[in-house]
Formats: structure tokens, C-alpha cells, sequence
């Protein structure tokens, strides 16, 4: 008996190793995108970003392009006399990303344990979890104000969060997906990353990352370095440029006017 | 290739966009001898450019309005430098003690308030009485042509202000007035601008032709050259300071206020001095009721990004 317990063991060690390196049901989470590198031209207009690769299969997934999560001051508007509308205080949003646009096969919160959400990032609720308001608020208001913000973000398309546009395909290796990501110019350059997370059983499986850059190049790369570390140079030559355009159209319509 | 990218707003824009903005604002200037910041900043927040790289942009859009509009008057004789001199003077003494004076507002708390208040009511004043003054003006007919005398000196203040040393002779503008009284009420300018953010050209017009007694054609070539001036110190110190002026959206903006301004000044020649005072005072109305409503009405979003104004 002991004799066949142990023949048995060693047969099924090889087996569980074969199982494990099989494809399949193991398939490993993978992403991929055609446009890891977005440069900022004189002519440019945004760009799109296609994010594709391989997943397990009865999974669902969510795809979530982040930048650096920062702290950003804003001025709260409020109506000051009774009568007029205006900035009426200063807050800092702390620890949120510039830039969030996610997109999930289902609702997030279906497929998500609230858990998950917040340790994974994923969603504008786990984003509000994770943020902080400086100076503190009351939680009314400071819901009040995320909300405020994130409606701030979305008009500058700088946030987004949407269910569905995920294309998913079965195939013999687990199953392949691929979705589509409008890149507005609003979008800064600055240094992104693509996270696709794999979702059963309202828990994260597995995940992938892979990198997104967005520079300026040219022309645009000149005048922004310009601009920023040689400000009083840009400046005289912004003015001289303006001097001479106004004089030199002056003297165009002069010598225009007294030929013609 | 309509589009182009604005590597200091972060924006792209199609290029025809900014080349009629400048077009629309630089004729106004010429016409009426504003910078016309009011109307240009606002325009280019509405197409999605951040608010400090609109106002610092614009500004250095203006130098090139301006010098454009200056060069016409003074081909056209309409400047009084003599005038102009001496309210740039005061405007830059102005200016700095302005500046000190929005230190104190906010200390005090409020300031905003207070600041949105003087412009939301000096915008009405200027705006009201330029409207009924030209219409009246325009009614009974134009028995006088441009060109008014010495001040009347019936009131009180005419005959002190007639009192004061340093009486001096401004040809260009055909008045005799003490040189301390450009002098302070370009102090006054350059406070009240400082105050409101705003370059004054919208004042400095009143203020001429009201209180200096100017002619309307020697007001809108003499406040260009001012506004010239002013522009070119707040380009530099924005690029410098700030680096919020986008050279890019500048020189599409020129492409069209420096035409602009021509075609405004050219147009200016044909239209009477009331006739452009009423005109300047519709735009000035209009601006303040859109500025009303601004601060009225239940902003969309309650949050803005803070380091605009």
C-alpha cells in the first residue's frame, strides 16, 4: 500500500508540472501596444493607442492607462456675498494620477471586490479611497469635491472610465483581446503605463504592464526647452518677433497703400 | 496641415482659429486704441488654451497689435508723445503701487470680491456714460467738428486743475493742461490696471478723452503707444517669471491682429469720433454683461485650476 501511494506520487508530480506549463487554462496575462511612443509634432492632433495580447480564459479584463499620481492644487469656486460666483479657497488633491482612462470588459464593480479596487487602483471610487484633500474636509464635502474633480478631469479629457470596447477572442491558447484608446492632445507629454489586469471570482489573477511614452520632438521640443530654462531670452525674442511682424506689416500697407 | 500644436498651452488648434481671433481684436484695436485683452483672453480660454498662457500670450499678441496700430496714427500724426510721456509715468508708478495695493486686499481677505466688484463697475460706469454721452453727441448732429478746445472751465475742479504749476501746451492735442494731471490720472490707470489684472487700455481711452479733453483720433493713436509700452514689460516678465507664453499661438495671433490693426486704423479715418466712441461703448457693455453673467450664474464645474488669475 505504501509502495503505491508512493508510485502514485511520483506519477502525479510530472503530471501537475505538465499541467502547469501546458497552455490553456494557465495561459499568462500579456499586453502589447502598436504605439509605445507618441512624439509631439508641429502638425499634431492626439493619436490613438491600440492595447492588445493574451489572457486566461474565463476571465475579464480591465485596462487602465495611468501617469504619475501627484498632488494637484485647486481653487474651489463658491458663491461669496451671496451674489457672486468665485474662487473662493485653495485645495490640493494628493496622490492622483493626471492622467486615468479605464476600460473594463463588465462594470467594475460587478466583477471587483471593493478590496481589489482600492489595492489595484482600479476605478474612479478606488482612486478617491486612495486620494487625500489638503486642508482635511468633512467626508460629505470632500466626496463633493472628488466628484468635482473628477468631472474636471473628464471635461479636459484628461480622465475617463468606460465598460466595454474590449474585443475578446477565444483561441487555443487561452484567449486574445485587443481594444482601442483615443490619445487626445490634452494628453501631456510625460511618461505613461499600461496595466491590464485579469479579474475571476471578483478577485485580481493576473496582470501585465508595459510602457507608454509621449515626448515632444522638433520644433516644439526647442521652444518648450526655450521657454522653460531661458525665459527672459524666449521673452525678448517673442517681443522682437512681435515688434517686427507689427512694424513690418505697418510699412507693408504703406508702401500697398501709396503704390496702389 | 490645419492643426497645430501649442507647446506651451499643451493644446493643438486649427490654425485658422487664432489667425481670425487676431484679425477680430487686432481691428478693434486699431479702431478704438484698446489692447483688447478684455475680449481676446477670454476667447482663447473658450477654445481650451489655460488661462495664464491666454492673458501672458495675449499680451505679447498685443506688441505686435500695437506696434502695427501705433506706426499707422503716427504716420496719420495721431500721436501725442508729449501726453503719452507723461501718463506712462504715472501708469508705471501706478502699476507698482497697484500691485503693492493687491498685497494688502488679500491679506485683508475678500480681496477677489473686491477686485471683481471695481471691474464688473468700472467697466458699467465707463461703458454707460461713453454710450449715452456719443449718442447725445451723435443726436444733436456734429455741429463741432473733431478737435474740441481748451476745457470748459465752468466747474469748481476745471478752474483748480487750471490753477495747477507746469502748465504746459500739448499741441498734437490742441490743450493746455497741467503736466501733473496726466501724471496722476496715469497713476490712477495704473493702479486701477494693476488691481484688475487688465491692461487699461479700456481707461486710459475715457480718461483721455473725458477728463484730458484729447480728440477721439489722438486718444486711439497716443493709447496704442501706451498699451505698446505696457505689453512689452508684461510679455517679458510673464516669459521670464512664469514662462507661460506660448511663442507658437503668438506669432498666429500676429499673423492676424497685425493686419488687423491696419485695417482698423484705416477704417477709423472714415468713422466720426462719436460715432467710434459709441461703437467702443457697445463693445465695453457687451463685455460687462458677459462678465455679470460669468459671476452670476452657477459655473458648470465648481473647481478651476489654481495659478490662473
Amino acid at each position: 500500500m505504501k509502495r503505491f501511494l508512493k508510485t502514485i506520487s511520483w506519477m502525479t508530480f510530472p503530471l501537475l508540472a505538465f499541467m502547469v506549463a501546458a497552455p490553456g487554462a494557465w495561459a499568462q496575462t500579456t499586453v502589447a501596444t502598436d504605439n509605445d511612443t507618441i512624439d509631439i509634432r508641429i502638425n499634431y492632433n492626439g493619436s490613438t493607442v491600440d492595447v492588445s495580447g493574451n489572457t486566461e480564459d474565463d476571465v475579464d479584463l480591465v485596462i487602465r492607462i495611468d501617469s504619475k499620481y501627484i498632488n494637484e492644487k485647486m481653487m474651489v469656486k463658491a458663491k461669496v456675498g451671496g451674489l457672486l460666483w468665485m474662487n473662493s479657497e485653495k485645495v490640493e488633491f494628493q496622490n492622483v494620477p493626471n492622467l486615468y482612462y479605464l476600460k473594463s470588459s463588465a462594470d467594475v464593480s460587478k466583477i471587483l471586490d471593493s478590496r481589489e479596487q482600492e489595492e489595484y487602483g482600479i476605478g474612479y471610487e478606488a482612486l478617491a479611497a486612495n486620494a487625500a484633500i489638503e486642508p482635511p474636509v468633512d467626508p460629505g464635502k470632500a466626496k463633493t469635491l472628488f466628484s468635482e474633480f473628477i468631472r474636471y478631469k473628464e471635461e479636459g479629457k484628461l480622465y475617463s472610465q468606460t465598460v466595454g470596447g474590449v474585443e475578446m477572442e477565444a483561441g487555443g491558447n487561452g484567449q486574445s483581446y485587443r481594444t482601442t484608446f483615443d490619445w487626445p492632445y490634452q494628453a501631456p507629454p510625460d511618461d505613461y503605463l499600461i496595466t491590464v489586469y485579469a479579474v475571476r471570482d471578483g478577485r485580481v489573477v493576473d496582470s501585465a504592464e508595459t510602457g507608454l511614452v509621449v515626448k515632444e520632438v522638433g520644433v516644439e521640443k526647442a521652444l518648450t526647452e526655450l521657454a522653460q530654462e531661458k525665459g527672459g531670452l524666449y521673452g525678448i525674442a517673442a517681443i522682437i518677433v512681435a515688434l517686427a511682424a507689427g512694424l513690418g506689416v505697418g510699412v507693408i500697407f504703406k508702401t500697398g497703400g501709396g503704390a496702389h | 496641415m490645419l492643426h497645430i500644436y501649442l507647446p506651451v498651452a499643451h493644446s493643438s488648434i486649427n490654425i485658422f482659429l487664432p489667425i481670425g481671433l487676431g484679425l477680430l481684436v487686432g481691428m478693434m484695436s486699431g479702431l478704438f486704441g484698446v489692447g483688447g485683452g478684455f475680449l481676446m483672453t477670454p476667447l482663447l480660454m473658450m477654445v481650451g488654451i489655460p488661462p495664464t498662457v491666454a492673458a501672458a500670450t495675449d499680451s505679447n499678441q498685443i506688441v505686435g497689435a500695437s506696434s502695427s496700430g501705433s506706426y499707422a496714427h503716427w504716420r496719420l500724426g495721431n500721436i501725442d508723445f508729449r501726453m503719452g510721456l507723461y501718463l506712462l509715468c504715472g501708469s508705471f508708478v501706478g502699476g507698482l503701487l497697484g500691485v503693492q495695493l493687491i498685497k494688502f486686499l488679500r491679506e485683508m481677505g475678500n480681496a477677489d470680491f473686491v477686485i471683481k466688484v471695481t471691474y464688473v463697475l468700472m467697466l458699467g460706469i465707463v461703458g454707460t456714460y461713453m454710450f449715452i454721452e456719443s449718442l447725445m453727441a451723435l443726436r444733436k448732429g456734429n455741429k463741432e467738428e473733431e478737435g474740441q478746445e481748451e476745457p470748459q472751465g465752468d466747474s469748481r475742479l476745471a478752474k483748480i486743475v487750471q490753477s495747477l504749476p507746469l502748465q504746459t501746451r500739448f499741441e498734437k492735442s490742441g490743450v493746455t493742461q497741467s503736466a501733473i494731471v496726466p501724471v496722476i490720472l496715469g497713476a490712477f490707470i495704473g493702479v486701477l490696471a494693476a488691481v484688475m489684472g487688465v491692461g487699461g487700455g479700456f481707461l486710459m481711452v475715457p480718461v483721455m478723452v473725458y477728463l484730458l479733453k484729447m480728440p477721439m483720433r489722438v486718444v486711439v493713436g497716443t493709447s496704442l503707444f501706451l498699451i505698446l509700452f505696457t505689453c512689452i514689460e508684461v510679455t517679458f516678465l510673464q516669459a521670464y517669471t512664469n514662462h507661460t507664453v506660448d511663442f507658437m499661438l503668438a506669432v498666429l495671433l500676429l499673423a492676424g491682429s497685425t493686419i488687423g490693426a491696419q485695417t482698423g486704423t484705416l477704417l477709423g479715418k472714415r468713422l466720426k469720433g462719436d460715432q467710434l466712441k459709441i461703437l467702443l461703448a457697445i463693445v465695453v457693455l457687451i463685455v460687462t454683461v458677459k462678465i455679470v453673467l460669468d459671476l452670476t450664474m452657477t459655473p458648470d464645474i465648481l473647481l478651476t485650476t489654481a495659478g490662473g488669475e
